[in-house]
């Protein structure tokens, strides 16, 4: 089986590829952020491209590992086919910006840039032009991968080492892939509209079934229809074969210098499979907890910042225990985090020097993400509401005489009759008590 | 308005001596009276008078105004005019109003020029007699039964006919040149790249220009200022801001290299022709230098003119299908227009690409290096605009022979030149442009010489 | 689109097409000319995005020239073959 993908990402800037509307097409109604060049209003004419998303295809380029095509000319073409959100009737894709690259043994064929068309609903028959014109980085993959599951963790390693380069759209899904994939010796399927990882797998699945029944395997394009999960025939009319691609005559060549190469090099981010390299040896961590950390920039950043003043094998493991379980149940990701890096590292040291138990610590934790204060505070407010150790001690003897019977089962080797006691102490002290410290009287007591 | 050439005017429109709302009634008078006949409008601006006095109040109050004040000008329509319509006489754009301004009429507008309609013109461009529009062909003021000329058929028309002062026409191989040959008129094609273009309907990406019409040569070189510069959000541009012919010291024509070619004698009809030589030995009289010139290939620019043509305006013409305005252009065009769409769709497969586009470029290549080589050779050229008298409108020619027409300016064109047509003379009562070419960005010689011609 | 018309457009279409072959056979190979300048490529810095009042302004006149829309200032267009 071979597999391979074309992939498009959004770039991050603030203004269209080929003129100065604003790109944050989902915030506002639709048909606002337009203008006659990203319309195709009679007479338009593009810009010259956006600096910023050529120089952020070339970082992307670069952590792809890709070779930068540089001191050549490198024409924007038109690609002409008809389609409802193409305003012009072509869309403006420039030939390779760098080739040659490998991610996880997947090469990497080559980078461009092109403009997304508009948003086209197919069902309603509607069309917004808020999208159109936004810079796309385009990747294209060698036919590398061998099952749908091999693809599905590529896809999700190359949209990790993307979201590290800080260079796309940070808003979730505006992934959109194309794939194909064809059967040993068959003709190759090409599969468009899947907008997801899992759109992605599914796809490949159900393609790789229906090639399988088939005695011969027809030369196409299909649709993936998320909905029922499966993919049908696109209408050849709708699949250009003949793109008539000419070098756009209103824009002139861009030309990619060896000495901007070399500066995009040296201030860009690592990309996340060097990272977990360097953090599990610099720090001397469990790989899998490392495998946690990397998962988004952010997280990993704000690992590296705590480490100076913390020990860094205790604070990956509450990074990937405590940390990250409280952000996921938040739903909140690393850049949402209201609290400073001194309060967390503050929090941490608490922990580490056992002033508070872990489960304090996650308790503080939960209550800093809500109300970001220095997490001594938070502690003594905590505390407050908490019962001292004199309270805490009557209430366990309370207890205790309130419940012969689970007492007598305990002493004659009943172990949860202990549990029941500790949860009947929790309950007389309303939930206040420290669970631990509980426990600890409930034995010292029955002890005696 | 006696004998004042349009710089003329205009100082005399700022000094008070004229009165803006005086030349603006005069302009729409003559539309009133003349353009049922001769149709070189499709549709006329509203709100002229208002705009007219406007001016007057402000020259009045001792303000400063544009370089174009007071004057009435009419737009090609296949340029975009705010709250006029951009038909491109064209039935895929009737009833589109343009939602907004091209550059050029921006420019035109802070220059306190009054806009007094959208001229007509052949379909989306493509041709050159006037004969094309949908709306209705276009008469020839200045030889009765003749066509125009294309495709700025109507901007030269009512300019010829005073319908207005200056007209912004579009030249991609010689549509402005043409008709200002057959009309009588001044007409110029600055070098590719001087002139924005955001806002002008594509025929040829790689060719078209905006330029002026005008009764005189100060006209030509007023308007040109006022548009020409540098574009920020345009890419294929030169990097300047402005020009300026009028403020020139005028250069003698003492020692200037005026290049002539056997080929244009070739090419053309015999009678065209006297005039040509008159000029070209009147020019030698004052003491220009004549320097033959060998263009051994300039007539195979025609035919590579529009295989490249065909091509970009079938990619230019995809955005007309109807969906977000006007019509499906396939569905409603003329035949010339379609003809083009046809052509460019088929050269442009894949498997065509290299024997049609890819060696017609090479060919453009060899075209320019040749053009390059006499302008090196001489300071412009100077010959026929046309190579034959304009036929009677309607009658019916072939494609071949309406391309024909375009053997002469098309080089221009193709070869990055920039060219300007000057009447002179007539032959059978009809009139005949002498075309003086030069090199990129030499609209100042070209000028220069035109000037002097203009007043012999 | 009348069929005889239109063969008889296509076959008019192509007849300069025999003219150019003519006249590009005795020609040397040249490098092919795209573009008038040589300018290196010239690119635009991302800034600050058009204003509001730009984009109010234009929007008015794009949905007034679109022949169907809907309430939220969506294009109407035609409904995909295969989504059908």
């Amino acid at each position: 089986m071979k597999i391979g993908f074309e992939i498009h990402e959004q770039l991050f800037t603030d203004q269209k590829l080929f003129c100065n509307c604003p790109t944050n097409y989902r915030d506002v109604p639709p048909n606002t952020n337009v203008c006659p060049v990203c319309t195709g209003m009679p007479g338009s004419k593009p810009s010259s491209p956006n600096e910023k998303a050529i120089d952020s295809a070339i970082e992307i380029a670069l952590m792809l590992n890709c070779e930068i095509v540089v001191d050549k000319s490198i024409y924007i073409q038109r690609k002409h086919y008809d389609y409802p959100d193409l305003p012009n009737g072509y869309q403006r894709t420039s030939l390779p910006i760098a080739e040659d690259g490998e991610l996880e043994d997947v090469g990497i064929r080559e980078v461009h840039i092109e403009e997304d068309p508009g948003k086209y609903d197919p069902v309603q028959g509607k069309v917004d032009f808020n999208r159109s014109g936004i810079p796309l980085v385009e990747i294209v993959t060698d036919p590398d991968l061998s099952s749908p599951e091999q693809a599905r963790d590529f896809l999700n390693t190359l949209i990790r080492t993307l979201e590290y380069s800080g260079r796309v759209r940070p808003e979730p899904s505006t992934l959109r892939a194309d794939t194909n994939i064809s059967l040993k010796g068959g003709n190759r399927v090409e599969v468009k509209n899947i907008n997801s990882v899992k759109g992605a797998f599914r796809a490949l699945k159900y393609e790789a079934m229906r090639q399988k029944r088939r005695k011969e395997v027809k030369r196409e394009t299909r649709a993936f229809m998320e909905g029922q999960m499966i993919t049908v025939p696109m209408r050849s009319k709708e699949v250009a074969e003949d793109y008539r691609n000419i070098p756009d005559p209103d824009i002139l060549p861009i030309r990619i210098e060896g000495e901007k190469v070399e500066k995009i090099r040296a201030e860009m981010h690592e990309p996340p499979h060097l990272r977990r390299k360097r953090v599990i040896e610099k720090y001397d961590i469990d790989p899998a907890v490392a495998d946690v950390l990397v998962t988004e920039r952010g997280f990993v950043d704000l690992f590296e910042a705590v480490t100076d003043e913390v020990d860094p094998r205790f604070a990956s493991h509450w990074f990937k225990d405590i940390l990250r379980k409280v952000l996921n149940y938040k739903d909140m990701g690393p850049e949402d985090i209201p609290f400073s890096v001194d309060n967390l590292v503050e929090l941490l040291k608490m922990v580490e020097r056992e002033e508070i138990t872990p489960e304090k610590g996650e308790l503080i934790l939960r209550k800093m993400v809500e109300d970001p204060k220095n997490p001594k505070k938070l502690l003594e407010e905590l505390d407050l509401k908490a019962i001292d150790r004199g309270k805490l001690v009557s209430s366990v003897e309370k207890v205790i005489q309130e419940n012969e019977e689970a007492v007598r089962d305990f002493r004659s080797g009943k172990k949860e009759a202990l549990n029941f006691l500790a949860g009947q102490v929790m309950k007389v002290t309303e939930g206040k008590a420290d669970p631990r410290e509980a426990m600890n009287v409930l034995e010292e007591r029955l002890d005696e | 308005m006696g004998e004042m050439n349009t710089l003329q005017k205009v100082e005399a429109i700022k000094s008070g001596e004229l009165s803006t709302t005086e030349n603006i009634e005069d302009k729409l008078e003559t539309i009133e009276e003349r353009d049922g006949e001769i149709n070189a409008f499709i549709e006329t601006n509203e709100d002229v008078l208002e705009r007219a006095k406007e001016i007057d109040r402000k020259i009045e109050r001792g303000e400063e105004v544009g370089k174009l004040a007071g004057l009435g000008i009419g737009i090609k329509s296949n340029i975009n005019t705010k709250g006029l319509q951009a038909t491109c006489a064209s039935k895929t754009l009737e009833g589109y109003v343009s939602a907004y301004d091209a550059v050029v009429v921006e420019r035109i507008r802070e220059e306190d020029g009054i806009i007094l309609g959208m001229n007509n013109m052949d379909e989306f461009a493509c041709g050159s007699s006037g004969e094309t529009s949908a709306f209705g062909p276009t008469k020839n003021p200045s030889a009765e039964d003749r066509i125009p000329g294309g495709s700025s058929s109507g901007g030269a028309a009512a300019v010829a006919s005073g319908m207005c002062d200056l007209a912004l026409g579009s030249d991609t191989g010689g549509s402005i040149r043409n008709p200002a040959s057959h009309c009588g008129v001044v007409g110029l094609k600055p070098t590719y790249g001087l002139v924005p273009r955001q806002g002008l309907v594509d025929l040829s990406m790689s060719f078209d220009q905006i330029g002026p019409l005008s009764t005189d040569v100060s006209g030509a070189a007023l308007l040109t200022e006022a548009i020409a510069g540098l574009n920020e959000n345009e890419s294929a541009m030169f990097d300047l801001e402005s020009v300026n012919y009028l403020g020139e010291v005028e250069v003698a024509l003492d020692g200037l290299k005026i290049g002539v070619s056997s080929k244009f004698r070739e090419l053309t009809d015999p009678e065209i022709m006297d005039p040509i030589d008159e000029a070209v030995d009147y020019l030698r009289d004052q003491g220009a230098e004549l320097v033959e010139v060998d263009l051994p290939n300039l007539e195979k620019a025609m035919p590579t003119f529009y295989l490249i043509l065909s091509v970009e305006f079938f990619s230019a013409t995809r955005k007309f299908d109807g969906r977000k305005y006007g019509r499906k252009i396939e569905e409603v065009c003329g035949e010339e227009v379609l003809r083009r769409i046809v052509r460019g769709k088929y050269i442009s497969r894949k498997e065509f690409k290299g024997k049609y586009y890819q060696r017609a470029l090479q060919i453009r290549t060899l075209i320019k290096k040749e053009l390059t080589e006499a302008l090196k050779k001489a300071d412009v050229l100077v010959g026929p605009t046309v190579p034959k008298l304009p036929h009677e409108l309607g009658e019916d020619i072939s494609p071949g022979e309406m391309y024909a027409y375009d053997y002469l300016t098309v080089p221009a064109n193709l070869g990055g030149l920039c060219a300007g047509v000057l009447p002179f003379g007539k032959v059978d009562g009809i009139p005949v442009g002498l075309q003086v070419q030069g090199p990129s960005l030499g609209e100042a010689s070209v000028l220069n010489v035109m000037k002097a011609l203009e007043k012999r | 689109m009348k069929d005889k018309n239109f063969d008889k457009i296509r076959e008019s279409a192509e007849e300069i097409l025999e003219s150019f072959a003519e006249i590009s056979e005795g020609l040397p190979s040249q490098e092919e000319t795209y573009y008038e300048q040589d300018t290196l490529s010239v690119l635009r810095s991302d800034g600050k995005p058009s204003s509001k009042k730009d984009l109010e302004e234009f929007r008015k006149n794009f949905l007034k020239n679109m022949p169907d829309r809907d309430e939220e200032g969506n294009l109407k267009v035609e409904v995909a073959e295969w989504a059908k």
